[in-house]
């Protein structure tokens, strides 16, 4: 352990230090903020998924609290163009301009003194709606005249292309496997919505906006670009946020909206998004289709992947992610830990009149590796090799690290073959495939393996070749001792559940010795810290957590010369160390004491102390910028019930390896929460619209997330290789865990089903989609 | 005018008549421990003690809770199973954005003392109402598991 044994410090499973004022109701969530002469915001949302709009007709009484398009001249659209060739840009307007092109699109923003009043309001104004074609599937969007973006020749957002001529393997290859698959459109559903609080502030001629963020400055950022504001008069404060998952992680309409009506109208202004606006306006992700043709061996050796992908962009290009980074990902990816050295892959995205695409823990990932291990199997059942060997035969091996793949990602360490190993043996297959043939009844047992890496912390490089309106540079962080000895830490990350006001804590012990009680995290303020692309990307740990440790680093440098002084020892012959600072002789004095003597002593410095004081920002990269890549393998045990069509989940293995933890009871949460949520993506959360794009699913009765009766307890192998690249050797692993459950399931379900016959190519793996299966096969 | 117990002291709310309890605990009580995740009555975030068992908060009318007892998570602040309970979510990570824990903890406690035997299956069931999307629930089932477990001595 890299904590040096103190239980506190980097490796330490420190309990969190934010847990008390949860735990104590005691949080501060954006609508439990309260601003005096605070007024309510409701929008009034399209109900047609594409039409033009007429006129909007508001009873003369309440016009002063309607505001539409019309109203907000001065207010720049949301803009998230990517640079990649061929994308296609459009401009996302704050309300509705001309038509509405999904359900749930704003129309127009309305005040008063509550919302439900608010909501009365917008129930009072008629629009003169012209229903135009909706565009609800991809695939037809592609086909069809009819237009989400007029000005286009067609649907396309962005069409990529890695090319490879594969015809020679395709006229020799004994395996040919071919597959189509689809993945739902889903909701990211943290439990808390959004929610925005604005306040113009005169006196600073300032806007303060509070928003539930993952990314306040990168809100603040978008905010100026719309509003017409310079930074300095643009304030994001994003209090606790209860979850994010990537909903978060965007500027919104609604947040530029209120910016703009809290200085009109000149009082604060607060909108909070209720469930029914989150599901019917905004489920937002995961929607691919896939076209695989797999070329393999009678070895089971992967020779060649041919792929057509499309993934279902909405309506518009979000900011600052745009509409194409999806897509563009499964090209990039959809090889996974894999070695095989022909690779072909077309994708597109495609614009429909539903929600613009967000990306969701996980992004891409979760698709493809649904998509790549369902191959695995398919060549596994081709080749009669079992579906842990075949994977093995496939894997980049540890003694080939670091490795380039086929799409040139260099992975960074790692032993992925191991890592499948113990998880299929903690599963124990033998007594699986005992109990398998000696079933003949409706209830069947399958088995399913899935294994993945993880590319976590991607810099300046990989986003600058994106061409978004966001490229992450260096990550900064600032490390202050107040005059009584205390630690304040400000990094421009935010955390939304992920305990870094606890895990840069340990960062800081393993630098200083500080006790982590005495160190004070700020963020989620762009007036306290400094700027930074926010989290997201599995990025917080390494990145956040190697800019503290160089502010920390430097801030000891300074901490050793004044502490030396003090003590009358050589400068360069004193430690740092457990909150103190040590000359050979075993003399000391804390912190607190060479702060007090900084700040309130200052007679008593030497003459030549840096000026710059115990106050220290520092900037920090990882060697390089292509990522680091944690990885783990997925083995999990279902039955299926062949009558019913439902799916019981049974032992559920995870071996996964994010490098060194800062802190490792924080990593299981994470990979924890992200298998349940990859779990509600495998069986239970869709989004279904009907022909005119209508979302179906309007209550969490209907949109259905996984309660703690359909989690099984997971069984966690931890593997520990350090990235060559970090400070400490972490890895970003934040989404891991949302990545492999579909594919592990799918392949677990089929596994089931394969006697019978029957095979499930979509998720989520309902249990209608397993009887259509099972009755397409003649059961 | 609806008279209440909130937290021990006796209350009059004045609020229209289609305000949930929810609201009206949060936007007139200013006891914002109590969450809203849906309103539909499914995510148990908004979970509060009613008549000594939990509710949900945003499908009860204010104003049909002329008489009651309520207990929101600022209520048992010194309550002594909410103390076990506090030290065991924070033992075993059972929670990750807090947003859920208020509700989580109420429904809990209850669990705790009317099932003092419950297993993990059972405690699973009975945590069917109230959704988390941070943690997967092992978190939350363990530090459940061991309450009861240190409990039963
Ligand atoms: S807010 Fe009451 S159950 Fe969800
Ligand atoms: S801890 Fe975030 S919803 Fe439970």
């Amino acid at each position: 352990m890299a904590d040096g044994g103190s239980g506190k410090g980097v490796g330490a499973r420190l309990p969190r230090k934010e847990d008390d004022r949860f735990l104590r109701g005691k949080g501060r969530f954006v609508a439990d903020i309260r601003i005096p002469g605070m007024r309510e915001v409701a929008f009034l949302r399209g109900p047609i998924a594409h039409a033009r709009i007429g006129a909007i007709t508001v009873p003369e009484a309440h016009r002063a609290a309607v505001f539409t398009a019309s109203d907000l001249t001065d207010v720049a659209p949301i803009r998230a163009y990517s640079g990649l060739k061929g994308f296609r840009r459009s401009d996302q307007p704050v309300l509705a301009t001309g038509k509405v092109r999904h359900v749930g699109e704003a129309v127009a923003m309305i005040v008063a003194a509550t919302r439900a009043e608010a909501e009365d309001i917008a129930g009072l104004i008629d629009i003169a709606w012209e229903p135009l074609p909706a565009l609800v599937d991809m695939a037809e969007a592609r086909a069809t005249t009819t237009r989400v973006h007029e000005e286009w020749p067609d649907n396309i957002v962005l069409e990529t292309f890695v090319d490879d001529d594969l015809s020679d393997i395709a006229a020799t290859a004994p395996i040919v496997i071919r597959r189509s698959l689809r993945t739902a459109r889903q909701c990211m559903s943290p439990i808390e919505g959004r929610g925005v609080v604005a306040e113009w502030d005169g006196r600073l001629d300032q806007l303060v906006m509070w928003s539930s963020a993952q990314m306040p400055h990168i809100t603040r950022s978008g905010l100026s670009e719309c509003l017409g504001l310079d930074h300095g008069q643009i304030r994001v404060i994003s209090p606790d946020v209860g979850g994010g998952f990537g909903y978060k992680g965007i500027l919104l309409p609604e947040e530029v909206a209120l910016g703009w009506l809290a200085r009109r109208i000149g009082a604060p202004v607060r909108w909070i998004e209720d469930r029914f606006e989150q599901l019917s306006a905004n489920a937002n992700c995961r929607e691919h289709a896939y076209e695989l043709t797999a070329y393999a061996d009678g070895e089971g050796t992967l020779l060649a992947l041919d792929c057509e992908a499309m993934v279902d962009a909405g309506a518009y290009s979000s900011y600052p992610f745009s509409a194409c980074l999806e897509a563009a990902q499964i090209a990039s990816i959809l090889p996974g830990p894999y070695r095989f050295g022909r690779y072909r892959c077309r994708t597109f995205s495609v614009a429909t009149n539903k929600p613009p695409i967000l990306p969701y823990r996980g992004v891409a990932r979760t698709g493809v590796c649904y998509a790549i291990e369902t191959v695995m199997d398919a060549i596994a059942e081709a080749t009669g090799i079992d579906i842990e060997t075949v994977r093995q035969r496939n894997l980049v091996r540890s003694e080939e690290m670091p490795y380039t793949n086929v799409t040139n990602k260099v992975f960074d360490s790692g032993d992925y073959p191991e890592a499948l190993r113990r998880a299929a043996a903690a599963l124990d297959i033998p007594t699986l495939r005992a109990q398998q043939a000696s079933e003949t009844g409706p209830v069947r047992t399958g088995v399913g393996l899935s294994i993945f890496c993880e590319q976590g912390a991607h810099g300046t490089a990989v986003y600058h070749g994106w061409g978004i309106p966001m490229v992450p540079g260096h990550e900064q962080a600032q490390a202050r001792l107040t005059p009584d000895g205390v630690l304040e830490l400000r990094i421009g990350a935010h955390s939304h559940g992920q305990g870094m006001e606890t895990s840069l804590a340990q960062v800081a012990h393993t630098i200083l010795g500080i006790n982590p009680a005495a160190v004070r995290l700020v963020h989620g303020d762009t007036a306290l810290t400094p700027y930074s692309t926010g989290t997201w990307g599995s990025r917080s740990a390494v990145m956040s957590g190697g800019a503290v440790a160089a502010a920390c680093e430097t801030l000891a440098k300074r901490i050793a010369a004044i502490g030396a002084h003090l003590l009358q020892a050589e400068a360069g012959s004193v430690r740092v160390e457990d909150g103190s600072v040590v000359a050979p002789g075993g003399a000391s004095v804390t912190l607190r004491e060479v702060a007090h003597t900084w700040y309130r002593a200052p007679q008593l410095l030497p003459r030549d102390v840096d000026p710059a004081g115990l106050d220290v920002t520092a900037g920090y990269k990882p060697l390089s910028d292509g990522g680091t890549f944690s990885y783990a393998a997925h083995a999990c045990a279902v039955t299926v019930d062949t009558e019913t069509g439902f799916v019981t989940l049974g032992r559920y293995v995870i071996a996964e390896d994010g490098g060194v933890c800062l802190n490792p009871m924080i990593v299981d949460g994470q990979v924890l929460g992200g298998t349940a949520q990859g779990i509600g993506t495998a069986l239970y959360e869709e989004m279904p619209y009907d022909g005119e794009a209508q979302p179906l699913a309007a209550s969490l009765a209907d949109y259905l997330l996984p309660g703690a009766g359909e989690i099984p307890r997971i069984a966690i192998e931890h593997m520990e290789t350090p990235s060559p690249l970090t400070r400490f050797g972490q890895k970003g692993i934040g989404e891991s865990g949302a990545i492999g459950p579909p594919a592990a399931i799918a392949n677990a379900v089929n596994d089931a089903l394969r006697p019978l016959g029957a095979r499930v190519d979509a998720l989520p793996i309902t249990p209608r989609r397993i009887l259509e299966a099972l009755a397409r096969a003649g059961r | 005018m609806t008279t209440l117990t909130v937290n021990g002291i006796e209350t009059t709310l004045d609020v229209p008549p289609r305000t949930h309890l929810a609201d009206a605990l949060r936007e007139t009580l200013g006891l914002t421990g109590t969450h809203l995740g849906c309103e539909h009555g499914v995510c148990g975030a908004c979970t509060v003690e009613l008549d000594g068992s939990p509710a949900r908060a945003c499908i009860a009318f204010a104003a049909a809770c002329a008489g009651a007892v309520v207990r929101t998570i600022e209520g048992f602040e010194y309550d002594s199973v909410m103390a076990e309970l506090r030290a065991a979510f924070t033992a075993h990570h059972a929670l990750q954005c807090g947003y859920c824990t208020p509700g989580m903890l109420i429904t809990a406690r209850d669990i705790v003392l009317r099932i003092p035997g419950a297993d993990e299956a059972r405690v699973r069931r009975e945590l069917a109402g109230n959704l988390c999307r941070c943690t997967g629930y092992q978190g939350i089932v363990d530090a459940i598991l061991a309450v009861l477990a240190a409990r039963r001595g």
